[in-house]
């Protein structure tokens, strides 16, 4: 499976509004940044250059691995409003 | 199951989804084990569900890369009903529940999200919902909201979860005709098979699953997710690793990627449990830490379903004598320490200790591969015993101090 594909697989409903929000200060520190290789969804990539943090939280199977895993409180995060975000079909 | 059972038991429910439809938020691995609490309620349960396969085969298969070591049950007592489980879709199944409750009474809300608790007079006594934004007020709340349980934490029962206390577990839905499963697991009609890998997640802490459903299978891992921080690896990758093992591959062999998912589980056991009732709240499935493993059982599922159940008894006792203190509402630990939800938690609660050992997912199915090559290798030179063998191959790859350790924390939680 390429996780490239997500999109092709699962099914979402896109809100307009971020339900993941990231603190940039207490990232661009975080030495080991877990989130970005933890998420089963790929959503968290860091750009080296710009020291940026950028989540794409319209692919989030909202799991709440990030949630859990960041040990240094940089992530708001919540379910996305009601209706909206991983619309699972069979699974 | 709470809101349908407080429904036929006469109470005004109010049933809140954060989905578009019951069940498009939920994932698991595939099996609803059976319980009394799904034939009392629905007593034509296996007649009138949703269901896929019964689950007829039971495998657990020590791995590596290049071998398994399978143990295999099959048994004829689980080939007819009651079943011992069943493989389901959770969209479909919760669906359909939640479609029982609205047929008996329960109003349904979707595209609702519970945000926040609301109280009123030092007890809780309604939630916030976005979405479909409001409010929703009610004498008796339960949270049935998943691992995360944002409304047992607002409610301040319990902090905020810790990756040691928690897996991530991963699912690839493969499509494959009908046929060729039954052809590859060996079975017929609805039978389905349950397999249980361990060694597959490499040096994470964690087990692979495999459970048939009519035309497809549902393949995928759990990881704890202390230790899948500490790997620095991806979950897509490790998966994707093991669906490459060769025995896994075969089993898999020309399927169709239908669908990806993940979910968190409460992995902390007995100790884990958060307080399950404040004034005016209970706490039941997931969201009550309900759930264990003690390396051969799975379950989640079944002490959810029965939590709900008895989170309804309690709040229509609490209904009729009209006191939703938490006092009142202690009942609830009672009924549970009484069933065979809090009796398995506890009686497995060292389960999580054992479950920690990191030999357990390389090294033990390394060891057990091993014993089983030399078994049957034939290369013209002598051939040890087999207890030889077992001394040799375990006491080099763990030595004797770990083994007996090891040893120790396997009896206490299975024996």
């Amino acid at each position: 499976m390429n996780i490239e594909d997500l999109k092709q697989l699962t099914q979402f409903i896109i809100d307009g509004q971020a339900h993941i929000t990231v603190n940039q200060e207490i990232c661009k520190a975080c030495e080991s940044r877990p989130c970005v290789k933890a998420c089963p969804a790929n959503c968290y990539t860091f750009d080296e250059v710009t020291g940026r943090l950028s989540v794409v939280w319209e692919n989030c199977l909202e799991c709440g691995t990030c949630h859990i895993i960041c040990d240094k409180g940089a992530l708001d995060w919540s379910y996305p409003r009601g209706g909206y975000g991983v619309n699972y079909r069979l699974t | 199951m709470a809101a349908l059972k407080l429904a036929r038991a006469g109470a005004s429910v109010c049933l809140l989804e954060r989905g578009k439809q019951p069940g498009s938020k939920n994932m698991f691995g595939g099996l609803v084990h059976n319980c009394p609490v799904l034939n009392e309620t629905f007593p034509d349960f296996w007649e009138t569900a949703p269901v896929e396969r019964h689950v007829y085969k039971k495998v657990l298969a020590f791995m590596t890369p290049e071998s398994a070591v399978s143990l295999t049950f099959d048994n004829e007592n689980f080939d007819r009903p009651p079943y011992n489980g069943v493989t389901v879709f959770r969209p479909v199944f919760d669906a359909w529940l939640a479609q029982q409750a609205n047929k008996a009474g329960a109003l349904l809300l979707c595209e609702c999200t519970a945000d926040d608790v609301i109280r009123k007079d030092g007890r809780i006594n309604g939630v916030t919902v976005k979405g479909r934004e409001g409010e929703i007020r009610g004498n008796i709340i339960i949270a049935a909201d998943g691992a995360l349980s944002f409304t047992a934490q607002k409610a301040g029962l319990r902090p905020k979860l810790q990756p040691g206390d928690m897996g991530v577990g991963i699912k690839l839905l493969l499509g494959l005709p009908e046929e060729t499963i039954n052809e590859r697991f060996h079975l017929v009609r609805d039978q389905g098979a349950d397999v249980s890998f361990l060694g597959a997640a490499g040096d994470i802490r964690g087990g692979g699953f495999l459970y048939t459903n009519h035309a497809s299978v549902s393949i995928g891992l759990v990881m704890h997710l202390e230790s899948l921080k500490l790997s620095e690896k991806s979950p897509y990758d490790v998966l994707n690793d093991f669906l490459q093992y060769p025995q896994v591959s075969r089993l898999i062999k020309g399927a169709v990627p239908l669908e990806y998912s993940a979910h968190l589980i409460p992995e902390g056991g007995y100790k884990a449990i958060p307080p399950l009732y404040t004034d005016g709240l209970l706490v039941a499935g997931d969201a009550a830490g309900l759930c264990y493993t003690n390396g051969i059982n799975v379950e989640g599922i079944n002490l959810a379903l029965t939590s709900g159940a008895l989170a309804a008894e309690t709040a229509m006792e609490a209904l009729k004598s009209k006191d939703y203190s938490a006092k009142s509402l202690s009942s609830y630990k009672k009924k549970l320490d009484a069933s065979f939800v809090l009796k398995d938690m506890k009686n497995f609660k060292h389960s999580p200790g054992m479950m920690g050992m990191d030999r357990l997912y390389k090294v033990y199915p390394q060891i057990i591969a091993g014993i089983m090559e030399n078994l049957y290798k034939t290369e013209g030179k002598p051939r040890p015993k087999l207890l030889k063998l077992i001394r040799r191959e375990a006491l080099e790859k763990v030595g004797l101090t770990k083994l007996l350790a090891d040893g120790f924390k396997i009896g206490r939680s299975l024996l």
